[in-house]
């Protein structure tokens, strides 16, 4: 069942008076419980169109329906409200609150996606998600006492925490070395076929390949699958 | 709000340096305010502690207390009219004590009144404060532009003029010693303030600017304090700009996960208040106990109603101070912050 369409987008970019176009009209489609990776050399536009999607910036054309209704027609405050409650995000840096225990990360987006779980519910899930992540046992630690692939772990775990839809994934193993960018590639796979995620990668690494249902390769702003 | 107070909690020195700052600053500001009080107080107790009423300058004097002399017709007119007016007047001098030491009084006098002591002829009435010169009730006090003497009657609590204590005597000793007929002021109590030809009118906030020396002491003092008030806020504003500048990347993240804007204000609201409130705590409390501790001899005074009103005061500049630095975070694009690197 298609969840996520991305229609005949556009972006063009100014500066000055010089105008660049970095999506010439892309056309894709998101299916539930798929993982996708955007590929390309840099400057294909494969960053552009997963921001355009996560509304993270405006597309210039075209269409994204999510759920039937077009992000492209929101307010900003409407895709702020998508954002937080209906995607999760992985960065290529965890981007983790340096102030927070792990736990308190989790619960922190479960607090920014306006969970209507009690307080206790909200803990129970906090253990049941680092479980899955493998995670549980520095549910106590600050990010600073976390090696890069623990932090990137926990960085999924707070994409996830609130159930999104959407997982979006921006170079999500470009930090890490292969065992661990494996090891985080076999948790986004396993977390999507597990939670009927609906994933959006983008990256660089061909070794990564192996663990995506779909491989989408972009380049000069167009799809070439 | 807990994601402000694990900041403070995790980041302990960052925010103690600040609120020391503050409450440095608060309590610095406090000592002055007390120290304006004090001197308001040391130069004006004897009008400052008058009921409500009108005074009546010559409109010659150019609002100047000491340039005023009232025409002695129009001053019994206006006692007639108003039986609760005073004449009155006050001038610098010196006594002399029993072992011919000089000490520094007003010499003031008026017309019977219900504001000021009466006096007999040749009796002297004293503030307190000359009590710890060793003067006592009955001493004989001399003044060289006086032909007789002044005995002491007694003292009076709190009576000061221009920085020194207050003498009351007889107007018939004032006469003679200042040769002069006519009387300064005319004070009436009430709201009513009549108008007179020839003679200009104030309000009791206004006369104590009529006094040589006190506004200019006192915009002084007040200068310096909304100076370290206004200091105060600029601190939390370049604190929290600085510490915003650090978190843009942070920010970032947190906006792109969906977190809204007037949270992070939120976040930064609380931890000014939270600074605030215990520095100012902190400054409340040690410059109440300087109050009770301050030297005999140091004009300090430090009201309760005072000490609140700047704290308030203290808490809108360093909200406004806050929220300005915050207008960086307002800016901030979430996909700035998430091809930023690491933390």
């Amino acid at each position: 069942m298609a969840t996520f369409l991305i229609e005949d987008v556009t972006k063009t970019f100014t500066n000055g008076e010089v105008e660049e176009q970095i999506l010439k009209g892309v056309d894709l489609t998101l299916k539930e419980g798929e993982m996708t990776a955007l590929i390309g050399p840099s400057g294909s536009g494969k960053s552009t169109i997963l921001t355009i999607a996560a509304g993270l910036q405006r597309a210039t054309d075209g269409e994204i329906l999510f759920e039937g209704k077009d992000m492209t027609k929101m307010s900003q405050e409407e895709i702020r409200q998508v954002r937080a409650s209906e995607f999760g995000f992985v960065f290529q840096s965890s981007h983790l609150v340096p102030f927070l225990t792990v736990e308190e990360q989790l619960l922190l987006m479960l607090d920014v996606a306006e969970s209507k779980l009690t307080k206790k519910e909200q803990e129970k899930e906090v253990d049941k998600i680092l479980k899955l992540v493998e995670m549980d046992h520095r549910k106590d630690a600050y990010p600073a006492s976390l090696s890069g692939g623990e932090r990137q772990r926990i960085a999924i775990a707070r994409a996830i925490i609130h159930r999104p839809k959407i997982l979006f994934a921006d170079e999500p193993t470009a930090s890490l070395d292969t065992k661990r960018s494996k090891d985080v590639m076999e948790l986004l796979r396993q977390l999507t076929k597990t939670l009927k995620l609906t994933t959006l990668m983008v990256t660089h690494d061909e070794e990564m390949l192996p663990y995506v249902d779909r491989i989408i390769t972009m380049r000069d702003g167009y799809i070439e699958e | 709000m807990k994601i402000a107070w694990k900041e403070m909690r995790k980041n302990k020195t960052k925010f103690l340096i600040l609120g020391s700052i503050i409450f440095l600053v608060s309590f610095l500001t406090f000592i002055i305010s007390g120290l304006a009080n004090g001197l308001s107080q040391d130069n004006a107790a004897l009008i400052k502690d008058l009921p409500e009423g009108q005074f009546y300058l010559n409109e010659n004097a150019k609002q100047t207390y000491n340039l005023s002399k009232i025409d002695t017709g129009l001053q019994e007119e206006i006692v007639k009219e108003h039986p609760q007016a005073t004449a009155f007047s006050v001038q610098m001098g010196f006594v002399n004590d029993v072992e011919d030491k000089q000490h520094s009084v007003a010499f003031l006098t008026s017309t019977e009144s219900d504001v000021f002591e009466d006096v007999r002829e040749g009796e002297i009435l004293l503030d307190s404060s000359l009590k710890e010169d060793g003067i006592r009730v009955g001493d004989v006090l001399t003044n060289n532009q006086f032909s007789g003497e002044f005995t002491v009657k007694g003292f009076v609590d709190k009576k000061k003029y221009s920085h020194a204590p207050v003498a009351y005597i007889n107007i018939t000793n004032y006469q003679e010693m200042y040769r002069v007929m006519e009387m300064q002021t005319i004070f009436i109590p009430g709201k009513d303030a009549p108008a007179y030809n020839g003679l200009e009118s104030f309000s009791n906030k206004t006369f104590l600017n009529a006094i040589p020396s006190y506004s200019a002491e006192q915009m002084s003092l007040n200068m310096i304090i909304w100076f370290l008030v206004v200091i105060s806020g600029m601190l939390f504003a370049i604190f929290f700009y600085m510490m915003n500048v650090q978190k843009i990347g942070l920010y970032g993240i947190l906006k792109a996960i969906g977190m809204k804007t007037i949270a992070l204000f939120k976040m930064i609201w609380f931890q000014m208040i939270a600074i605030t409130l215990v520095a100012l705590s902190l400054s409340i409390g040690l410059s109440q106990f300087f109050n009770f501790v301050a030297p005999e001899g140091m004009p300090f005074h430090l009201s309760l109603d005072t000490v609140l009103m700047l704290s308030a005061v203290f808490l809108i500049v360093g909200f406004v101070g806050a929220t300005i630095s915050g207008f960086q975070i307002k800016k901030i694009e979430p996909l700035q912050a998430i091809q930023q690197g690491e933390m």
